[in-house]
């Protein structure tokens, strides 16, 4: 069977600009963007460090909503080192929000993630938004919601770390249905 | 008999977005030389329960719970030699887009016999031979020639109808076919649908075809499930579906088939957009396109019943449809109708008198 190749199918000059140049194995680039920063930035900073260096913010465009009114909310991240850092998180679900400690809204466990640590990446000073929205139902049992009544509720939003870790990793704002 | 049973198969995806559940909770059976149907719009979930089957879901996915049983066999707690026995020989699968799915650097005819000389143990001679003469079974004209050829050198409908080839190469037992015709014009698809009937009568072969296109559903299929938001929202036969619908998402699909002469200034269409499955909407996934939702609906999830009793059904009913409206819950009937045109032409629509 005849390999790619092996077809000489590719003109290879290094004198003409619009053709690829031929091949040089003996030198490795050497620029400074081929480092792997994410991995060094593993290697050299202790987590602990990263966990520090990622805020999260939860926010909500006011504070008082109508009873049945859909409640959007955004919730930002932030890495302010100027280099990537990756934060090991307790299962694949990377992050999550929270109503009054309810994870989602819900009162019934939502699913069983894996039992396997997993990474969220921040690029260097990356700042991600994420908007959600709460349509003011809690999950009662698999196949049920109710309303929630007026009142105050906690908005939690939270990477998905260790307690101990969580300090600025997590952010919760309070909202009054009337 | 029955072939291939899945059962409560649940897959989620992980992303940095939040969890999407592609597939939640899904059931159903296909038995032997059986077409079996799954419609829906995009991102309803048809391709993750097709690729799950061949357990080619890659990361950030993965296939929480539930069994995929071909022969009683859970094809979820073999290892990864023992799938890989089972990919190509005993199930295969026509992926949506031939062009990506065939492999640009290697020759179509090589493509078509390697899984015959890998699962068959024919000599390289024998399966040259056998992907000749499949090549010809699917309408490629002198294949002697054409077994040499790079997918390059292929038409669209040429390189679907090599793709085809590659999945009968094995006499498969079951046959997934993912879109097999999304990409193609009408002629081609018409050939095609053909072919793929034709051969599956011929190679006595289960299909699972899954499309958005109705009319592909109406030729091909003797069962079809309707899915929704990764959930499956109406099973039954094909005369069933088409005569006496029973969801109001498979009336909306219906009622969104253009039809030629009907005197509509405008196309229907169902109002609104499959949600978002990292958000999906609380209650009945529906409810918020439903024209016949009520309060009830936001707030209680319906399971797949039996329309005329209301008592939930299992993976292997013969109907079944997910809707308050069968429980019992809504205040209010369904008021869709359904009338046959004279020339034999099903024209589905719904009315809110």
């Amino acid at each position: 069977m005849r390999r790619i190749y092996e077809s000489d199918a590719l003109e290879r000059d290094n004198e003409d600009t619009f053709t690829p140049n031929e091949r040089d194995r003996e030198h490795k680039p050497q620029l400074f963007r081929s480092l792997n920063a994410s991995a060094w930035s593993d290697r050299l900073l202790h987590h602990g460090v990263r966990c520090r260096a990622v805020s999260v913010r939860i926010e909500t465009p006011r504070t008082e909503f109508e009873q049945g009114e859909v409640i959007p909310f955004r919730v930002w991240m932030k890495n302010s080192l100027p280099i990537p850092v990756t934060i090991r998180t307790r299962s694949p679900v990377l992050w999550s929000w929270f109503v009054d400690d309810y994870e989602e809204a819900s009162k019934v466990s939502l699913r069983e993630p894996p039992e396997e640590p997993a990474k969220i990446r921040f690029d260097r000073g990356q700042r991600v938004r994420f908007e959600k929205r709460w349509n003011q139902m809690f999950r009662i049992d698999e196949d049920e919601w109710r309303p929630a009544q007026p009142g105050e509720y906690t908005l939690r939003a939270a990477i998905n770390v260790d307690s101990k870790k969580e300090r600025n990793l997590s952010d919760e704002t309070t909202i009054r249905i009337v | 008999m029955t072939l291939l049973e899945v059962n409560n198969l649940t897959v989620r995806f992980y992303t940095a977005e939040g969890v999407v559940t592609a597939v939640d909770d899904l059931s159903f059976t296909i038995d032997r030389g059986e077409k079996f149907g799954i419609v829906g719009e995009s991102g309803a979930g048809k391709s993750v329960s097709a690729l799950s089957v061949l357990r080619l879901i890659e990361n950030p996915g993965r296939i929480e719970s539930g069994e995929i049983l071909l022969d009683g066999e859970n094809l979820l707690e073999m290892s990864d030699k023992e799938i890989r026995k089972v990919r190509g020989n005993r199930v295969s699968m026509i992926f949506q887009d031939a062009q990506t799915a065939l492999n640009p650097v290697y020759t179509v005819g090589e493509q078509i016999s390697e899984p015959i000389r890998h699962h068959l143990d024919y000599s390289e001679s024998e399966a040259k031979e056998r992907a000749i003469e499949l090549l010809d079974t699917v309408g490629i004209p002198d294949p002697q020639t054409r077994y040499s050829d790079y997918p390059h050198e292929f038409s669209g409908g040429m390189q679907q109808r090599a793709v085809i080839a590659m999945a009968l190469s094995c006499d498969p037992d079951l046959l997934i076919a993912d879109e097999p015709t999304t990409a193609l014009d009408v002629m081609t698809e018409a050939k095609i649908l053909n072919e793929l009937d034709r051969l599956a009568e011929e190679f006595d072969t289960a299909v699972q075809l899954i499309t958005h296109d109705l009319g592909v559903i109406a030729e091909v299929c003797d069962h079809v499930m309707v899915m929704y938001a990764g959930q499956p929202v109406e099973t039954a036969s094909v005369d069933d579906l088409f005569y006496d619908p029973k969801h109001p998402y498979t009336v909306g699909l219906m009622a969104s088939i253009p039809r030629i002469g009907a005197g509509d200034t405008r196309l229907q269409t169902i109002p609104g957009v499959m949600p978002d499955l990292i958000d999906v909407p609380t209650g009945c996934t529906f409810h918020p396109r439903c024209p016949y939702a009520e309060d009830v609906c936001t707030q209680k999830e319906p399971g797949l019943v039996d329309p005329a009793t209301g008592t939930e059904v299992g993976a292997d009913a013969d109907r079944g449809a997910s809707c308050l409206a069968y429980t019992g819950d809504l205040a209010n009937d369904l008021t869709f109708d359904v009338t046959v045109g004279d020339a034999g032409q099903s024209v589905g629509g719904e009315s809110d008198d």
